[in-house]
């Protein structure tokens, strides 16, 4: 306990640093900026920014990264309330309830509680992050390959299982992505694999091309299409920030389940913030005496799920910090940042790194402290940004992703790949594909084969290795129990469609 | 071979002759969808064919492609034939202006920005360093003309506001090592 309030105090003292402080409000606005206006998404912003990384010192470059994302989440939901458009994926039910409040004249006690909210689960999602920091690293001490692989198998079970739409499909985007992963020099043999003789694709396909591909162009070429929205912004001020004593109390049980719920679901590698606000909502209206209020300006709708995103974006740092493996895609760009700063995810960070460690969580809370004041008295501000026309926006967009892209390698290949990607993101879009199990496997990919691979070797052939040892074989049944039970309701429907048809 | 025999039985089945099993493809979007991750897989073994296997118990290069590549051929053909025999959505239409536009912005930036050389049926094309001012004009404008309702002179003036602040934020604030002028 001493312990951890002694590194608790180490990274205040360096996430107080003053230009660390900077680094971390940095952060905080470009993701509230990111969150507000639509069409922009975090994955597409962290990948455009990695190169303005590249001159900083790695604390202060991980600390607003990191910032942006949780940045992000709060941002997400002014939009959502205000003009029932989602800022970010993980803000659309929001939408719901918040907008309906806005409607109703509500507006103010709906952005307060989503705030209220999302910084009560920052708070605790920081001291989650760095309680279970320690005991996770000593677990991942005792990791081999065949419980490494297992569990980032583990981590593609639950993409797929919590990804949108058809299950099959998503393991089909798993498989493409591990697929599209093994393009580039093999790791032991240093053979070319599928790489055409190209030397641009030796070092493999970049993964900040596929992300901004798929996450940012894919985006935009199909905003062109949707016929032009009209942005209703609630009009005049907004009034009565203060929430009144009854939304407090009725916000105040769905803000603390959502903190639990995102906590665990940020936790897990697969989930991340968008299914926990989803489930958040899904628990709220089941539990609630009066289901029929929902959506018709439900406070329990706001808060649960802001607190929910919030909790679940912090908490995904756990996998990443302790483990090194990334559980969803802007982990996985971190990674990148990582990376370009010469550090390895893992379980060595904790102790080679103290202070990148414990500085970057405890900047976590300085930036929940700064979101809240840049959210709630300078929402006029961010209300005023969405009058900006789309017409002008995406064009800027492009253009920043193309230089971001850019100046990571000073490759103009990998801007084409981009492109490539981004139009294949919009085909899988328009045959029900979801990209983030394809962009998770991309990512986990290589990591995946080079621990198959050793695994295989020390158990020179012997595959039941993966089940005979007792952390991979417990990590290698769920994934096989979940695999199944996501099926299974699909066979038996399909099965019905089948028979309905056979009998007409 | 199969695939084009339904293909052909789409074409002329309609609403009135539903009751043809075999012939209509009920989910369309599942069953092309299905279809491409076939013609993927396929495309990999193909590529990766050169890649040794199995050496002993050890791993070679290809052995992993192949085994993702097998698999997802595999889920590919479930999804093809549950497209094939499950009520599923029409395909939707695909717009290609925006599409074509934005890809075109972005191959235009990218071989403009230090200029790049490739071979067209044997002629060396060489398209000059513009740099990224040029670069990234470019790249707005042909981007705005993607959009539904283009206006012209708001968007001469954000694509000359936008390409001022890149020049400031990238190439003086980051020292990124842009050039910024045109060099024939």
């Amino acid at each position: 306990m001493s312990d951890l309030l002694s590194n608790l105090w180490l990274g205040f003292s360096i996430a107080g640093h003053p230009v660390n402080l900077g680094f971390c409000l940095l952060g905080a606005l470009v993701g509230t900026l990111v969150g507000v206006l639509p069409g922009v998404g975090t994955v597409a912003t962290i990948a455009m920014l990695l190169p303005i990384t590249f001159g900083l010192d790695p604390v202060g470059a991980l600390i607003m990264l990191a910032g942006i994302y949780y940045g992000a989440q709060y941002g997400g939901s002014t939009t959502s309330i205000l003009v029932n458009i989602p800022g970010e994926a993980t803000s659309v039910v929001t939408c719901l309830d918040g907008h309906e409040m806005a409607k109703q004249g509500r507006a103010g006690a709906a952005l307060a509680i989503a705030a209220i909210g999302s910084f009560f689960a920052g708070c605790v999602a920081t001291v989650l992050v760095a309680a279970l920091g320690q005991p996770l690293t000593r677990v991942a001490l005792e990791f081999g390959p065949a419980e490494y692989f297992a569990l980032m198998l583990l981590g593609l079970i639950f993409a797929v299982v919590l990804a949108k739409g058809s299950v099959l499909k998503s393991i089909a985007m798993v498989l493409a992505g591990l697929l599209l992963s093994t393009v580039g020099s093999d790791l032991d043999t240093g053979a070319g694999r599928m790489t055409f003789g190209m030397p641009e694709l030796l070092d493999g396909i970049g993964f900040t091309n596929v992300a901004m591909g798929l996450f940012g162009f894919a985006e935009i070429i199909r905003n062109l299409e949707a016929t032009g929205s009209s942005r209703e912004v609630i009009e005049g001020k907004i009034k009565g920030l203060m929430p009144t004593r009854q939304d407090l109390k009725d916000s105040s049980w769905p803000i603390a389940r959502g903190t639990v719920l995102g906590s665990i679901l940020g936790i897990l590698p697969g989930g991340g913030a968008v299914v926990s606000s989803f489930a958040s909502y899904t628990l709220e209206k089941r539990i609630s005496k009066n289901p029929r209020r929902f959506g018709r300006g439900a406070i329990e709708g706001v808060a649960g799920p802001e607190a929910a995103n919030n909790a679940a974006a912090q908490t995904s740092f756990i996998p990443l910090l302790t483990l090194g493996i990334p559980p969803n895609a802007v982990m996985a760009l971190m990674v990148g940042a990582m990376t370009i700063h010469g550090i390895v995810p893992g379980p060595q960070v904790m102790t080679k790194q103290p202070d990148l460690f414990w500085g970057m969580i405890a900047s976590m809370w300085f930036g929940n402290l700064m979101l809240i004041i840049i959210n709630l008295p300078m929402v006029g501000i961010w209300v005023r940004l969405l009058r900006v026309p789309y017409r002008i926006l995406f064009p800027s967009i492009i253009v920043f992703c193309c230089i971001g892209i850019y100046s990571i390698d000073n490759s103009s290949s990998d801007v084409m790949i981009a492109a490539i990607f981004g139009i294949l993101g919009y085909w899988l879009v328009k045959h029900d594909f979801e990209p983030a199990p394809l962009v998770l496997a991309f990512v986990l990919g290589p990591l995946m084969e080079d621990n198959l691979r050793r695994a295989m070797l020390i158990a020179r052939g012997d595959t039941s290795v993966f089940i005979t040892r007792p952390i991979s074989g417990v990590l290698i049944f769920i994934s096989v129990t979940l695999l199944v039970l996501a099926l299974l309701p699909m066979i038996r429907k399909r099965r019905e469609e089948v028979f309905v048809e056979s009998e007409n | 071979m199969g695939w084009r025999h339904y293909m052909a039985g789409e074409a002329k089945s309609s609403p009135a002759n539903g009751g043809n099993f075999f012939l209509r493809i009920r989910g369309p979007r599942d069953f092309y969808g299905g279809l491409a991750l076939i013609v993927l897989a396929a495309f990999a073994l193909w590529a990766g064919s050169d890649l040794a296997g199995m050496h002993g118990f050890s791993f070679g290069p290809g052995t992993t492609p192949r085994l993702f590549a097998w698999l997802l051929m595999a889920v590919g053909a479930v999804i093809m034939i549950s497209g094939l025999i499950s009520d599923g959505p029409p395909l939707e239409s695909y717009a290609v202006r925006g599409p074509a536009l934005v890809v075109c912005a972005i191959v235009t930036f990218a071989v403009t920005i230090r200029g790049f050389h490739f071979t067209f049926f044997g002629f060396p094309v060489r398209i000059p360093e513009f740099g990224l001012i040029v670069a990234t004009f470019l790249a707005y404008m042909i981007s705005v003309l993607g959009a539904r309702e283009i206006r012209w002179v708001e968007s001469l003036i954000a694509g000359a506001v936008m390409t001022a602040f890149c020049v400031v934020l990238f190439r003086y604030l980051l020292q990124l090592p842009f050039p910024l002028w045109p060099a024939f």
